[in-house]
């Protein structure tokens, strides 16, 4: 698995988590700026409005006398102490004052400094230290201004607006909780999964659960699970090729140690030469062994070269010369079949090499002395053929299938030739990589056993490949 | 000693044979599990040495079938499978000891001559018989020669078959075996067997270590009296 540096920077829950929080956060303080400002904004025209219907109501309750303006002094001094006192106890915030016509004042609210006359209608007056919000209107008798202290009434204002801001500010936490869990829970699935994958061995291949996961994680797990399920075949397989090629070198090995042990028992000189002719021998068979499974190791492992068009008369030609000496060995006629057509097929020339090798040393091998074997490659119905057939034993059509098979040896190869049992495997191998099919048959001109090999690719091939250097044994 | 040789791989099994024809074993050798059951079914043995991967029919099955015969020959298992259920497997199926190959010949010796000196019911491996010694990991024979009150021990040269004819005869006193009998001991399927082999034996023995050791039973065989019978010396 990810190592956790790199898996926490991609950490889905963590991504989600941190936008979806971001964009709560970001409401939030959005809305609770809007109120806070829209409240402040409301609170100052309510306020306003306060000080306006204040200063009208005022000027309603004052004497007014149109018709005696010599008399304009007079009210003055008959003024309704109550009121302004009533204003004072209730709320101090307010400071009014009232002239006369003739500028001299009527009525004053409160002993502290006030601003002087201003302006008519709203103005900010700094008197003293503090800001006010004054109004102030004018009536033919009467002058009369309001002031509020402004420090007072933005905190009244703050309280309003804070007040606004507070369900926000309540929803915001709850709503990232909800959030938080329901990602947490979504998630878990993920979480699950991914502990029983952490907590595997290498060894363990076996399907992950994928019930409970959501749509969109399922398709992995399950192609996840595929994917173990083909690691577990090859794993399987590679498990049983290892465990079967240490058996099978235990028998060499085996006969080598003994054959040594007889050699170093041997009494007289002609007993040690048989003993050291078997032993050469045994160690000619570790080696052959050794050679076989390092080839099947490399087909089945390693990715094929690129493929390169190869005419298999010419390369049939160059194994079966090669092979000669060790078919007259054994009084066997190899012969190559006359060349008609080239051959063409795409591969790997050297496996097809080691492939033709096979064949013709088991052919050799199996045939009795004296006997013939023949290969032919050739065209036919538009597909390259290769054919090896001899005049040994064949094998019967029960086993056919079975020779196939790594390490198996035909009763009659095991008493007869001591072979690895990986030659056909090698064959086999090889042919699949080349798209071919092996068929196995009695030969109808030797008697023997029939190989016959067709590679299924189109021979489209052919003009490319006169311009290719070919084969050269 | 006749031993059947069971081993399908063809370089292991001719080293052995020729390893234990040296060691004077009658050794007959079969190469797959049917003709290892024939063999076992027609002819006695004094040791089976039986690989258990062959051809036509497994070694356990071989094994099996043997011990369903209530037949008791010693058989000692050599195979490759060195799993311990294997050996469980093979133990249990009615083997008597077990090697892994790749397993070291003198080792091998051992355990025949081990499992072959248990199934006579013996524990030493020394065999003595009136002052007569026979070692058979040494292939030495000795014998106490009493001259004016004091012992001598005097080495006694045997050859392979000579030494195969005592062995059998030694094994159980008082037992008489007819000369097809020891003739089974001496010799496997390829051997020649020419008719009055066993004779000639008989009389080298006779001549190396005393007239009477050996007795002639007529028209029964040969035997070596028990010990309480013999009249001493």
């Amino acid at each position: 698995m990810m190592p956790p540096t790199v898996a926490s920077s991609h950490s889905l829950r963590r991504r989600l988590l941190l936008s979806v929080m971001t964009a709560i956060v970001l409401a939030a303080l959005f809305q609770a700026v809007t109120a806070y400002r829209g409240a402040l904004r409301q609170a100052d025209e309510m306020f306003d409005y306060h000080l306006q219907q204040m200063a009208l109501s005022m000027r309603a309750r004052m004497p007014q006398v149109p018709s005696q303006p010599s008399q304009s002094p007079q009210p003055s001094q008959s003024p309704q102490p109550p009121l302004p006192d009533r204003d004072e106890d209730s709320d101090i915030d307010y400071l009014v004052q009232i002239w006369g016509p003739d500028g001299i004042q009527l009525f004053r609210s409160s002993h502290s400094a006030l601003p002087p006359r201003a302006v008519l209608g709203f103005s900010d007056v700094v008197q003293g230290g503090a800001t006010y919000r004054v109004y102030s209107i004018q009536t033919p008798y009467q002058t009369i201004q309001i002031a509020q202290d402004m420090s007072a009434r933005l905190s009244r204002a703050r309280a309003l607006a804070l007040h606004a801001m507070l369900p926000m500010a309540l929803i915001a936490p709850l709503l990232m909780l909800v959030i938080w869990a329901v990602i947490r829970q979504s998630l878990s699935p993920l979480e699950r999964t991914r502990r029983q994958v952490a907590s595997r061995t290498a060894e363990d291949l076996s399907p992950l659960a994928d019930n409970g996961l959501p749509d969109e994680v399922r398709p992995l797990v399950q192609e996840l699970n595929l994917l173990f399920d083909r690691m577990h075949t090859v794993l399987q397989a590679q498990k049983a090729f290892v465990a079967n090629a240490a058996h099978e070198l235990r028998t060499p090995l085996t006969a080598l140690k003994l054959q040594a042990q007889a050699l170093h028992r041997a009494p007289d000189d002609a007993t040690r030469d048989v003993a050291i002719g078997r032993l050469n021998q045994g160690i000619e068979r570790a080696i052959r062994m050794m050679n076989q499974l390092l080839a099947l190791a490399r087909q089945d492992g390693e990715q094929q070269a690129a493929p390169e068009p190869v005419d298999l008369g010419p390369l049939a030609q160059a194994v079966a010369s090669e092979m000669q000496a060790q078919a007259q060995g054994r009084g066997i006629a190899l012969n190559l079949a006359a060349q008609g057509t080239p051959a063409w097929v795409r591969g790997d020339a050297e496996a097809l090499r080691i492939l033709l090798r096979n064949l013709l040393e088991n052919a050799i091998k199996y045939t009795p002395e004296g006997g013939r074997v023949l290969v032919d490659a050739h065209m036919a119905e538009g597909a390259a053929r290769l054919v090896v057939e001899d005049s040994g034993p064949g094998i019967p059509e029960a086993d056919r299938e079975r020779v196939f098979e790594r390490f198996y040896r035909s009763e009659e190869a095991t008493a007869t030739t001591g072979g690895s049992g990986l030659g056909l495997s090698i064959v086999k191998t090889i042919a699949a990589q080349h798209a071919a099919t092996v068929r196995l048959d009695a030969s109808p001109s030797l008697g023997g056993l029939r190989v016959t090999m067709v590679f299924e690719q189109p021979a489209q091939l052919s003009g490319e490949a006169a311009s290719s250097s070919s084969m050269s044994p | 000693m006749r031993l059947l040789l069971v081993e399908d791989d063809l370089m292991i099994g001719e080293t052995l044979l020729d390893v234990l024809r040296a060691e004077s074993f009658a050794v007959d050798w079969v190469k797959d599990g049917v003709m290892a059951d024939t063999a076992l079914q027609s002819e006695h043995y004094d040791l089976v040495l039986l690989d258990l991967g062959l051809p036509k029919r497994d070694g356990l099955e071989v094994l099996r079938a043997l011990r369903a015969r209530k037949d008791v020959t010693p058989v000692l298992v050599a195979t490759a499978r060195d799993a311990v259920a294997e050996r469980i497997a093979g133990l249990d199926a009615g083997a008597d000891d077990y090697v892994v190959k790749p397993y070291d010949i003198d080792e091998l010796l051992a355990r025949i001559r081990a499992l072959v000196r248990r199934s006579l019911g013996r524990a030493d491996p020394v065999v003595e018989y009136q002052g007569l010694r026979l070692n058979p990991v040494t292939r030495e024979a000795t014998r106490d020669v009493h001259n004016d009150g004091q012992v001598r021990t005097e080495s006694i040269s045997l050859s392979a078959r000579e030494w195969a004819v005592l062995e059998t005869l030694i094994a159980r006193p008082g037992v008489v075996f007819s000369r097809a009998q020891i003739e089974e001991k001496l010799y496997s399927w390829k051997d020649d067997v020419s008719s009055n082999a066993v004779e000639v034996y008989i009389h080298g023995l006779r001549k190396k270590l005393g007239a009477e050791l050996i007795q002639n039973v007529r028209g029964l065989g040969y035997v070596m009296p028990k010990p309480e019978v013999m009249p001493k010396p």
